[in-house]
């Protein structure tokens, strides 16, 4: 009870810190910590699926840059909707890709849904870059806005419903506890009267059009978008890195993660510039994280060790008898 | 019909080579139940050891081929125990924990490959390098009837060796169980290791190869591992006979496409059949499944 009433005490000083932030930075650190918010509403997104219900999505990023393109083509030339028109029509446009994709793809085990979410957010990349409509490589332009504070406060926004939504959702509900058995042992799911593959595909919907609301403000914010830097791999890659090395399917650790990795990126970027060791960088920290951290920097604050799937697996192995005693 | 035949003809010769190092992924997952990400990776360093090798000492390309071999089977030795040990370990997801593992290991390659060589691309000059060969009306650059004849003796000494020795007795079968294996006596701690070894250095070889054929920049990765996924999604994961002809066609679609439609398309061709074939038959056309 003592260590809740500390925690809650804790985030609400966060939020206010937050909230006054405007107050007391300069506009370039105010643009960091758009990003870092930015960042960590991304990870959040990508752990519902990833952390929570167990399946690795290696194509978040074309959600992302649905919602960047939605955004953009909207609010552009013939039609010029105002920007927060365009974050719902963003949601409509990044659900329905989601609900074509996720339906067949989520009933393929682990790795064959990792190639295919990979495998889709390629063609959308490519889609994108040889079709006229979008631009193209050159990328689209949206009308300029320059408030750094709205942008602040609205991406800030995000990420407070973001976390919101992922506690009550998650945390608290039915509804995470299906994803989390599922995630445990869907056959055990199944036999219990979860209705799996709904279960999935809401998880699914849910992290997709997440992704896509950040996209629809980054685009916004950056007033320039192209293929490569919505679309991008390297946006994925990221997200898998901060949810890792935060924690997987922990609710602080994407924050935790997001903020931090976004903060070294930064500061390398101030140092270095725009530079390649980035992403060396991603690459040794996944490495690190998996051989010794495997539970994250949020795995080192649990006061139990994290739930670990292996005795339930062994338990209803031995009931069904899956033949390898793994998880294939 | 020319253009077409020799259309055929390259696609083949790509394909073939691209076989050799599908076929190691396939029996990499067979035996330790890894996807590898960072097979990409393995291919642009072999390209990268036969360019240095030719820029810095003045040496033909071809001779980076067993060294490419022995260095990467090293270094390939020492990393498969402990993508073992992680795939096979008691933390909660040990089969996300490995994949996250190669993607880590693949994004540490592209990023050390761009910190320390940069974005520019180089080509891996051989002696048979601009010359070429013409059957009849179809005009063949002599270095992928080369690599694709090199790789023909790569994957059939591979196919002996599976199947004519006891140790490939061994190694199919860890593939079908490892249980059963490991009470039969196999070491498959020991057997990882090898097998992963075995196909890094059989991997980096076929990019010495492709750096040949075409040319190695650090980014190309991404596109060969690409390949080794639709090659394990049409042939089935573990496949080792499906491969053969997965690649095969792999490189022929590839090179109907370039010629037909555009090279910017090709791409996309292939990942959208890839993404087809995943909702139709997820276990591969040419099934044998898990």
């Amino acid at each position: 009870m003592k260590s809740r009433l500390a925690s809650l005490v804790l985030l609400i000083a966060a939020i206010v810190v937050l909230a006054l932030l405007p107050a007391l930075v300069n506009n370039y650190w105010l643009r960091i910590a758009t990003g870092a918010l930015m960042w960590a509403g991304l990870a959040c997104s990508w752990n519902m699926l990833g952390g929570y219900a167990g399946y690795i999505n290696f194509g978040q990023s074309a959600f992302f840059g649905l919602g960047a393109y939605t955004s953009a083509l909207l609010m552009g030339d013939p039609l010029g909707l105002p920007f927060f028109a365009t974050i719902p029509a963003g949601i409509v446009v990044t659900a329905i890709f989601a609900i074509i994709i996720g339906a067949p793809t989520l009933r393929l085990r682990g790795a064959y849904f990792a190639i295919a979410t990979w495998a889709f957010a390629e063609v959308l990349t490519q889609f994108v870059n040889v079709v006229g409509f979008t631009g193209g490589i050159g990328g689209l332009n949206l009308p300029p806005f320059l408030d750094e504070r709205f942008f602040y406060f609205t991406m800030f926004a995000a990420a407070v419903l973001t976390y919101l939504v992922t506690w009550a959702l998650f945390e608290r509900s039915r509804f995470g506890l299906k994803v989390k058995a599922l995630r445990d042992h869907e056959p055990a799911a199944e036999a219990m009267g979860i209705n799996t593959a709904l279960v999935k595909l809401q998880t699914f919907v849910l992290s997709a059009v997440t992704a896509s609301v950040f996209g629809s403000i980054f685009a916004y914010w950056v007033t320039f978008i192209n293929p490569k830097s919505v679309f991008g791999g390297d946006i994925t890659d990221q997200m898998v890195v901060m949810v890792l090395l935060g924690g997987l399917g922990s609710l602080w650790g994407p924050a935790i993660g997001g903020v931090g990795l976004f903060v070294i990126n930064r500061l390398l970027w101030m140092n270095w510039g725009d530079t390649a060791f980035y992403i060396a960088i991603l690459g040794a920290a996944i490495v690190l994280v998996v051989l010794f951290l495997p539970n994250g920097i949020a795995g080192l604050f649990a006061k139990r060790p994290a739930e670990s799937a292996t005795v339930l697996d062994k338990a209803v192995d031995k009931l069904v008898g899956n033949g390898e005693g793994g998880h294939s | 019909m020319d253009l077409f035949l020799q259309t055929l003809l390259n696609g083949l010769l790509i394909g073939g080579v691209i076989a050799t190092f599908t076929i190691g992924f396939q029996l990499t997952f067979g035996v330790l139940h890894v996807i590898d990400f960072a097979v990409g990776g393995w291919v642009v360093l072999g390209g990268y050891l036969a360019y240095y090798m030719a820029a810095e000492l003045g040496l033909d390309g071809f001779l980076a081929i067993p060294v490419a071999f022995v260095l990467f089977g090293v270094i390939g030795y020492l990393i498969g125990p402990v993508l073992y040990n992680v795939r096979n370990s008691r933390t909660a997801r040990p089969e996300l924990m490995a994949l996250a593992l190669t993607f880590g290991l693949f994004t540490l390659l592209r990023g050390g490959m761009l910190t320390a060589w940069g974005f520019n691309t180089h080509s891996v000059p051989t002696a048979l390098s601009g010359e070429s060969l013409s059957i009849g009306p179809v005009i063949v650059p002599l270095i992928r009837v080369a690599a694709a004849a090199f790789a023909v003796a790569i994957a059939g000494g591979l196919f002996v060796f599976l199947y004519r020795t006891r140790y490939g007795l061994a190694i199919r079968a860890t593939a079908e169980s490892r249980q059963n294996a490991a009470l039969m006596g196999v070491n498959i701690h020991r057997l990882s290791a090898n097998v992963y070894g075995l196909y890094a250095g059989i991997t980096a070889m076929a990019g010495v190869l492709m750096g040949a054929i075409y040319s190695v920049n650090p980014e190309v990765g991404l596109r060969y591992t690409l390949f080794a996924f639709f090659v394990a999604v049409l042939a089935g994961l573990g496949s080792v006979g499906g491969a053969l002809v997965a690649a095969l066609l792999l490189g022929v679609i590839e090179a109907f496409v370039s010629t037909y439609v555009g090279s910017s398309y090709s791409l996309l061709a292939i990942f959208a059949t890839l993404f087809l074939v995943l909702l139709v038959s997820p276990r591969g056309i040419l099934q044998r499944g898990l």
